[in-house]
């Protein structure tokens, strides 16, 4: 059984000018253990199509189905636990808690989903050393640099243990190095059981998915 | 982690913006409480000022308050009828007028309130400050009279001394010998401004000082009521006694006072704590929905990341909360300090009572303070947490991309 399906699914933006688009008729599948990888030129739609796959948003029409749920169907609140519990979130800019801590910013998901606070903490310290940030675990993400807190986003998306991790160009503000440490982070969390949809302008990166799909004018196609 | 342990974060976070709203909390915060120091304060002082001599029921010949006073006739009977009166404690005749007083060295004569009171009470209405209160007047002996502090030092006259006092003002024509009384002691008179030229004697001198007479005549009756049974009781029964006279207990006077005398003060505070509070909730509201506004993607993340809207909107709101907490207990001392010197400017008016303040301390004023802090911070977290929790998600996600 898939985790995410997609059919028919087209995504409309009401703007002045007139209804855009963004995503056309897209259909796809993501399975336990599949690493996905879009990618496709700015303003095609790879980031839309990302969030109506993490149940961010809703489609216009066509289903979307998470582990069998119609997502149209959920509730705004529905919709935030199954992103909360089942689906990991990495976003271009990290999006770090700049008030917390490396490990507060890892814990927090896991507290708001009513984790136990010693599971927490051998959750959280395991997460680090998935990482390799164990010696940052006190660090304000201003004392990190960006490829740290890119580690510590991945780590605080896998914090609840989801099926699906989501990467919204996870290396677009990391150079080529740092960025590669990041992708060879997200192999190894494929390699170990979670399935990963990533969203990318970078090839290194994207030549490293089982599945690459290309996107253009908000259609989705072999690339 | 709570919604209170990030807002703390947060505040911890931008200490630069956590200190200037604490800052501007904490003046106008200030301000209200002196509002709701200043809309009770003269009703409590004068409640204050009434009870301090230990009297709490007053008989007046007729008229309310401050209404001119009619004579009570026999006073005295009255006064012992008052005094076996189980509900009674304690009973005090007083007469008043205007005298003129002259001291031992030559200098002008002193126009003068002269009060004179029955020396069988336990209370008297005075606090001696130097020598003695009134003794029982011995025969052949000068009368003895007690000074408001004010007097003294304008007759340059102290315990021991002669003074001489003459009926009518000293613009009067009142052919009647003028008396000459020791001072026995200096005093400060509740009632009287700290200006004020006061005397106190006994009854019998102050008879004599009006040329004497068999007048058995009173302005004013005090009563303490039995500590047993309270003021109530004993107004009651004191108002049985002699039915034309008016018997007011010191808590209905202060109510009279609180709906005819105050309401200025009662409007003004008001007034002025309304405009506060409005200040302190938009200070609180600008402050935090530019800081909502700078933190729209972050927001929009957590929300993304599945951090429920109610983990939201509790973050702001103990945002809001620790503004005006920490701002509002830091107006305490501020207010409290802007108080004493307000007070200290109001009671520069002339005649005015020297135990009489504007702003008085309640510990209710604190809770009302509190109360009212409290509110403000919910109604400025208002508009931020609806921003917040109606942020659309996704358009905001792309929105920071972009940008």
């Amino acid at each position: 059984m898939s985790i995410v399906q997609a059919d028919h699914v087209t995504r409309t933006f009401r703007v002045p000018a007139g209804p855009v688009e963004a995503v056309r008729d897209v259909s796809m599948s993501v399975a336990p253990g599949d690493y996905v990888a879009i990618t496709g030129p700015s303003g095609c739609g790879k980031s839309t199509l990302l969030q109506l796959v993490g149940c961010v948003d809703v489609a216009t029409s066509g289903t979307i189905t998470f582990e069998g749920r119609d997502v149209r169907a959920l509730t705004e609140a529905e919709r935030g636990r199954i992103r909360l519990r089942r689906i990991g979130l990495v976003f271009q800019r990290f999006f770090l808690l700049p008030m917390l801590t490396a490990w507060e910013n890892i814990e927090l998901p896991q507290a708001e989903a009513g984790v136990p606070k010693a599971e927490r903490r051998l959750r959280t310290r395991a997460l680090l050393d998935y990482v390799e940030l164990s010696h940052r675990a006190d660090h304000f993400p201003s004392q990190l640099s960006g490829g740290e807190m890119q580690r510590v986003a991945v780590a605080r998306a896998l914090a609840n243990r989801p099926a699906l991790l989501l990467a919204d160009e996870p290396t677009g503000e990391l150079d080529e190095a740092t960025g590669e440490h990041v992708a060879a982070l997200f192999d190894r969390v494929n390699r170990d059981g979670t399935a990963i949809v990533l969203v990318t302008h970078n090839p290194a990166l994207a030549a490293r998915a089982r599945t690459h799909l290309a996107m253009k004018s908000g259609m989705l196609q072999p690339a | 982690m709570s919604g209170f342990a990030l807002a703390r974060r947060t505040a911890v976070r931008y200490p630069a913006r956590t200190c200037l709203a604490v800052l501007g909390v904490a003046v106008i915060a200030a301000l209200n409480f002196d509002m709701l120091l200043l809309s009770r304060g003269l009703l409590l002082s004068f409640a204050d000022m009434l009870g301090g001599a230990g009297y709490d029921v007053r008989v007046m010949g007729g008229g309310g308050v401050p209404a001119i006073r009619f004579p009570i006739h026999d006073a005295a009977a009255l006064a012992d009828a008052i005094r076996r009166l189980p509900q009674v404690g304690d009973v005090a005749r007083v007469r008043l007028d205007q005298v003129s007083a002259a001291g031992p060295r030559s200098g002008p004569e002193q126009a003068v309130t002269l009060i004179g009171a029955s020396l069988d009470a336990a209370h008297p209405i005075w606090t001696i400050t130097a020598g003695r209160s009134l003794p029982v007047d011995e025969q052949g002996a000068p009368p003895s009279v007690v000074l408001g502090r004010s007097l003294a030092a304008a007759l340059g006259a102290e315990p021991g001394m002669l003074v001489r006092l003459r009926a009518g003002d000293r613009d009067g024509r009142s052919l009647l010998p003028a008396i000459a009384c020791r001072v026995v002691g200096v005093a400060d008179f509740s009632l009287e401004s700290a200006r004020a030229l006061t005397a106190a004697v006994s009854l019998d001198t102050f008879q004599a000082v009006q040329g004497g007479g068999a007048s058995d005549e009173a302005d004013l009756v005090l009563v303490a009521s039995a500590p047993e049974v309270g003021p109530d009781a004993a107004t009651a029964a004191v108002a049985r006694l002699r039915p034309g006279l008016h018997v007011y207990s010191n808590a209905a006077l202060v109510e009279q006072f609180n709906r005819n005398g105050f309401a200025y003060f009662r409007q003004m505070s008001l007034v002025l704590s309304t405009t506060t509070a409005t200040f302190t909730c938009l200070l609180v509201a600008v402050l935090l929905t530019v800081s909502v506004n700078q933190r729209l993607g972050q927001i929009a993340a957590l929300r993304a990341i599945g951090i429920s809207r109610q983990h939201v909107a509790a973050m702001l709101l103990w945002e809001s909360a620790l503004l005006v907490g920490v701002g509002g207990a830091v107006a305490l001392p501020i207010g409290g300090v802007l108080a004493r010197a307000l007070d200290d400017i109001l009671r520069r008016m002339p005649n005015l009572p020297e135990r009489l303040h504007f702003f008085v301390f309640e510990p209710r004023a604190v809770v009302l303070h509190a109360a009212l802090l409290a509110a403000t911070a919910v109604v400025a977290a208002a508009y931020p947490i609806w921003l917040a929790v109606r942020l659309p998600i996704a358009p905001t996600l792309r929105r920071e991309v972009v940008s």
